[in-house]
């Protein structure tokens, strides 16, 4: 038996290997497919036992009436995009020059500085929700996808530092020597050579940190009122209120959920290699 | 020419700082400040009444005072036990899962498109999903248990203590499972293939080789994954709060839900502070315990 035929195993490993993953499909589809099967059908449908799932219980209804009823979605994804692209942008605008210093400029303690930087994320998110809900309620400024988003950066920023910077250490030397001979400075290094080389992890960090923005909960839940509430205290809410419409309830988490879908499905290579490098290098 | 190299290295050296310099700031802010307020918050009695902070030193008291509160005890208990476990399965699981993907038949796009889906569910949502699946009269968990004979009646899933604690875990080891998956994943992949035709050679059988190359290759990836997943589960919340709020009397009231309702629902925000100080500390007393047993020793070194 030859070594690729090895690979694939004999028989035996083989019927377990489709057994595996078809368990793992089972698994990992079974509740996204009913997530979305539930927000076609009509409520008749879902409360009979078994559900009914012949075509002609299949329905929008869930979806125009959420988007009639809770005007509150429209208002929290508005907020949701605010603040998630508010904190994705601070965060690569302050975190790639910061992960490029770490990783390529003589920056004194350079490793430590960005071990401490991981290392915050430990941080328990209420340890730090406390201090910063009494001076952000000091300040006045409760109830803004600002201060929400900022308050975002604690954990966007580091990642996005942990990202970028196992790429930019994975760049050969001899590119930025060449620029140097050239006479580039070292702004001009960054802004020309580096950061275009860089577009696949800059959008990886981007996707990373716009979703985690996007379906944040704890801080959104401490620091928002009425005017900026984000789509998951939304989904929460009318989970709470509407506990019997469960067609509506999953429309409305099908609204909120498909937009990070997306991008995520699109940029998945580039998001896991993203953090892996990130973790794994240095 | 030795001044031009230095002062090219002083301006490198500059611009360093200035590059860095940004993103500490902002880090201080919402990282450092928090974090030491949140200690000395701690040695606090603050309270919120009328939308006025009182704040009065009470030194120990409030870490005191965890001693004698049994809540305290039964998150702590309720805590352990839901991290413990949820270590424990997610990295096996996710480990399983890798490594069929990483089998020629498991490597197809759309085998990874299913596991970063539940990755980018929000944690609500997903919990508003579990709560209409794990529904006690038209879920579909009852159903399909109902259907295939293994249940007699519809169970109300999370109506039990120890039912509830664990139909949270299940819920939130389906959420974690898929990212810790694509991390082991992607180490799998960086394993030189040079190194299993060595296996083979020497005659290793599929089990051998993921024992002896495989495993000991990835190593630092799962010591990764074990830190990770044991930050994420000490500070799950949404799924809780959600679900159960720490309900029935109790037996899903962990640590981080319970701070958050002693801080933001008794208003007790010193005692609140206490409890985040101790999930900060088992954290960091565990994740430097990990490290310290799992992270590959450096070269010459015994594996």
């Amino acid at each position: 038996m030859s070594f690729a035929r090895r690979q694939h195993g004999g028989p035996l490993l083989r019927g377990l290997v489709v057994l595996g993953l078809v368990v793992f499909v089972v698994w990992s589809a079974g509740p996204v497919v009913w997530l979305i099967v539930s927000s076609l059908l009509e409520q008749q449908a879902l409360i009979s036992q078994p559900p009914d799932v012949s075509p002609s219980a299949f329905t929008l209804d869930n979806f125009v009436q959420v988007i009639a009823a809770a005007a509150a979605l429209g208002k929290g994804i508005l907020n949701s995009l605010m603040v998630a692209l508010f904190s994705t942008a601070v965060s690569l605008a302050l975190g790639a020059p910061a992960a490029y210093a770490l990783a390529r400029l003589p920056v004194p303690r350079a490793n430590n500085i960005a071990f401490l930087i991981l290392a915050t994320q430990m941080l328990p998110g209420i340890a730090i929700a406390i201090p910063l809900f009494i001076a952000i309620s000091k300040l006045g400024l409760i109830d803004s996808v600002f201060s929400l988003g900022f308050v975002y950066l604690s954990f966007n920023l580091p990642i996005v530092v942990w990202i970028l910077r196992g790429f930019f250490l994975g760049i050969p030397v001899g590119i930025e020597r060449a620029a140097a001979v050239d006479g580039a400075g070292v702004f001009a290094t960054f802004w020309h050579i580096v950061l275009p080389i860089s577009i696949p992890p800059l959008a990886a960090a981007a996707v990373f940190a716009f979703v985690e923005a996007w379906n944040e909960f704890f801080f959104a839940l401490i620091l928002t009122r009425q005017s900026a509430q984000t789509v998951p205290l939304v989904i929460a809410q009318f989970a709470g209120q509407y506990q019997t419409v469960f067609g509506q309830m999953m429309a409305a988490a099908v609204i909120s959920v498909a937009p990070v879908i997306v991008l995520a499905i699109v940029f998945r290579n580039q998001i896991v290699r993203g953090f892996a490098d990130g973790m794994t290098k240095g | 020419m030795t001044v031009t190299a230095a002062t090219f290295e002083q301006r490198r050296r500059r611009v360093g700082l200035l590059f860095v310099l940004p993103a500490l700031l902002v880090l201080a802010a919402v990282l450092g400040y928090p974090i030491v307020d949140s200690i000395m918050l701690a040695l606090q009695r603050v309270t919120l009444t009328g939308g006025a902070i009182q704040q009065s030193w009470v030194g120990f008291d409030n870490f005191q005072r965890l001693f004698a509160d049994a809540t305290f005890q039964r998150a702590a208990l309720n805590t352990a036990y839901f991290s413990a476990m949820e270590v424990v399965l997610v990295v096996l699981i996710s480990l399983g899962v890798a490594v069929l993907l990483n089998h020629p038949m498991g490597r197809f796009g759309v085998f990874r498109i299913l596991l970063i889906v539940p990755w980018a569910i929000a944690p609500v949502a997903n919990a508003v999903l579990w709560k209409w699946i794990l529904h006690a009269n038209y879920g579909v968990l009852n159903g399909i248990l109902k259907g295939l004979g293994l249940i007699d009646h519809y169970h109300v899933w999370l109506g039990t203590p120890v039912s509830a604690l664990n139909f949270l875990l299940l819920v939130d080891v389906w959420k974690s499972v898929p990212f810790v998956a694509l991390l082991i994943l992607a180490g799998l992949q960086r394993v030189p293939s040079i190194l299993y035709r060595a296996a083979y050679m020497d005659g290793a059988g599929p089990v051998q080789s993921f024992l002896h190359v495989t495993l000991p290759t990835i190593r630092s990836v799962i010591a990764i994954a074990v830190v990770l997943q044991t930050i994420w589960s000490l500070r799950v919340f949404d799924i809780v709060f959600v679900l159960t709020r720490g309900g029935p009397a109790d037996a899903t009231a962990l640590l981080n839900f319970l701070a958050y309702r002693v801080t933001f629902n008794f208003l007790d925000l010193g005692y609140g502070s206490a409890i985040a100080n101790v999930i900060f500390a088992i954290t960091m007393l565990l994740a430097i315990l990990y490290v310290w047993l799992l992270w590959p020793r450096p070269a010459g070194a015994k594996r």
